[in-house]
């Protein structure tokens, strides 16, 4: 380069130096504008990540809720007890106490008269056993065999299923042995033809037992033949007791009698 | 490489995503913000306000009426001690008298109820007011909310009508049905004949949810089987989810959610299966503690 160019400030060309500081300069605001545009990305992601974590939290503190209100519960100063505030007049209070000591001991004695003074039986299908009491007596225990919870299905859609109702009953009739005339269930579940509704084969003798009490609905407190299975969950339904228990309970229970099944 | 270098890896990993809260301040700000705004209403709306405004407190009003009863700061110390005794003597007599009422009104019913006295600890069955099964309360717990109502003198109140039962949740069937197809002939019902019947040794561990917010759980004595432990696993993790499921349907209907009390009681396996079994799905229940 000559002298002349070199001085002349208005020479298109440039210097090394100012195109150095130009190229800094368009650097330094694309790095501006770069900063800018990341730090709003930041935020956006701070915003997102907040939310969620957030919303996490807030999930982990509904589950736990309940036990935070307990330890809420816990450190809460006692309120005012309620009658402890009431006792300005201690004659009051005396009269209140009486009547109320009387109005429990008549609700008591009207509760206590629930109970038949008469014998009744308790069935406890879950364990199989049962109870015949007098009042708050105990008469006898011994075992019995309960519905099976089985669900029969036939091939003609019909099903059965072979549990014992629970409640109250009443002994609605007794006899001495009795027969057993089969549903259709019973020619079903082995795999006979069902015959027609009075027909020879449906009349069973000896397989009661002794004695039957009925409960209604064809449910029935009956004997067993099979006497291994006592304790168990075996039957369509109704009670079987063994011979000792069942005329224990055919001897205390009368015509009307209470018969609580659970 | 170390447990050192391997725990700094993972925490290095771990810190990762959170790694832009190190540029910018404006942004660890926003972060910040986002993350306890959820937290803290949920916890005001779910933990704060359902203690605060728990329907159970006694109410300005009643507390106004009792203090204007009360006896001056003057009184000597062994009349007001004299006087809270026989104050407590009403409160547990209030609380007899409506265990008697909640049970004569069960025996209305023909369905099988549950008595459960904490005080005597015997949970019963009964039938039209005849008890069935008496089973002995070997251990109980009850919530904060209770013994605060017990400490205000109320909850006789709560406890003067039967609860009736909403919900339950088991670790065992409430009938263990099982299902039979009929035999096409006499063989196959022969071959049927001999199968072994199946005996269940279920663990008993239930929750009954009943109305006016109380919870019954009820344990069994007896540490639970192998199989019955898992159960019991899956049994609490459905509980908690049915109480947190209830806490957001009461918020989506902008209701706030109820603290429930609860009780847990204690009892022999086969008295905790014969209780499940025995009541009904509406099954009430009167209450004395």
């Amino acid at each position: 380069m000559n002298d002349a160019t070199k001085n002349n400030p208005l020479s298109p060309s440039v210097s090394p130096n100012a195109e150095k500081i130009s190229r800094a300069d368009h650097q330094s605001a694309a790095r501006i504008h770069f900063a800018d545009a990341g730090q709003g990305a930041a935020t956006g992601r701070a915003l997102g990540t907040g939310v969620c974590a957030g919303l996490l939290l807030s999930l982990l503190m509904l589950w736990f809720a309940p036990v935070l209100r307990e330890w809420i519960f816990a450190v809460l100063p006692e309120s005012k007890f309620a009658i402890q505030l009431r006792t300005a007049d201690i004659k009051q209070l005396q009269k209140e106490a009486r009547s109320l000591e009387k109005r429990v001991a008549a609700l008591r004695r009207k509760y206590e008269t629930l109970t038949p003074r008469a014998p009744y039986l308790i069935v406890n299908t879950s364990g199989n056993r049962i109870q015949v009491m007098k009042g708050n007596e105990l008469l006898h225990e011994g075992m019995c065999s309960t519905g099976s919870y089985i669900l029969l299905k036939a091939a003609d859609e019909r099903q059965w299923i072979f549990h014992t109702p629970r409640g109250m009953f009443r002994i609605r009739g007794k006899s001495e042995y009795p027969v057993w005339k089969k549903p259709d269930w019973a020619f079903i579940e082995e795999g006979l033809p069902v015959p027609p509704p009075n027909a020879r084969e449906r009349f069973e003798y000896g397989v009661l037992g002794e004695y039957a009490l009925e409960l209604g609905d064809g449910y029935l407190i009956h004997g067993t033949l099979y006497k291994r299975m006592l304790g168990m969950p075996v039957t369509h339904g109704c009670v079987r007791l063994g011979d000792e228990d069942l005329r224990i309970v055919y001897k205390n229970l009368q015509f009307g009698s209470k018969v609580f099944i659970y | 490489m170390s447990l050192k270098h391997w725990g700094a890896a993972v925490v290095n990993r771990l810190a990762q995503p959170f790694r832009f809260l190190q540029q910018n301040r404006k942004a660890k700000v926003v972060f910040f913000v986002s993350l306890l705004v959820f937290p803290l209403f949920t916890f005001i709306v779910t933990v704060v306000l359902p203690v605060a405004k728990n329907p159970f407190e006694a109410s300005a009003e009643d507390e106004f009426k009792e203090s204007a009863e009360a006896l001056p700061d003057s009184t000597p110390a062994e009349i007001i001690a004299g006087r809270q005794e026989l104050a407590r003597k009403i409160a547990s007599l209030e609380i007899d008298q409506a265990f008697f009422q909640a049970r004569l009104q069960l025996s209305k019913n023909d369905s099988i109820s549950l008595a459960v006295d904490l005080i005597d600890s015997v949970a019963a069955l009964e039938i039209k007011g005849v008890p069935i099964r008496r089973c002995k309360i070997l251990r109980y717990r009850s919530g904060g909310l209770t013994k605060r109502l017990r400490s205000q003198g109320r909850l006789h109140q709560w406890l003067s009508t039967p609860f009736v039962l909403q919900k339950e949740l088991a670790t065992l069937p409430k009938s263990p049905i099982r299902i039979k197809e009929a035999p096409k002939d006499t063989i196959e019902a022969n071959e049927s004949k001999g199968e072994d019947l199946p005996i269940e040794h279920r663990d008993a561990e239930f929750t009954l949810k009943f109305d006016r917010n109380l919870n019954l759980a009820v344990e069994q004595a007896q540490p639970p089987s192998f199989s019955g432990r898992l159960r019991k696993i899956w049994y609490a993790l459905r509980r908690n989810f049915d109480t947190t499921r209830d806490a957001v349907v009461a918020l989506a209907y902008l209701r706030l959610p109820q603290h429930r009390m609860w009780i847990e009681i204690e009892l022999s396996r086969e008295d905790a299966k014969a209780i499940y079994r025995a009541l009904p799905s509406r099954a009430e229940m009167a209450l004395r503690l």
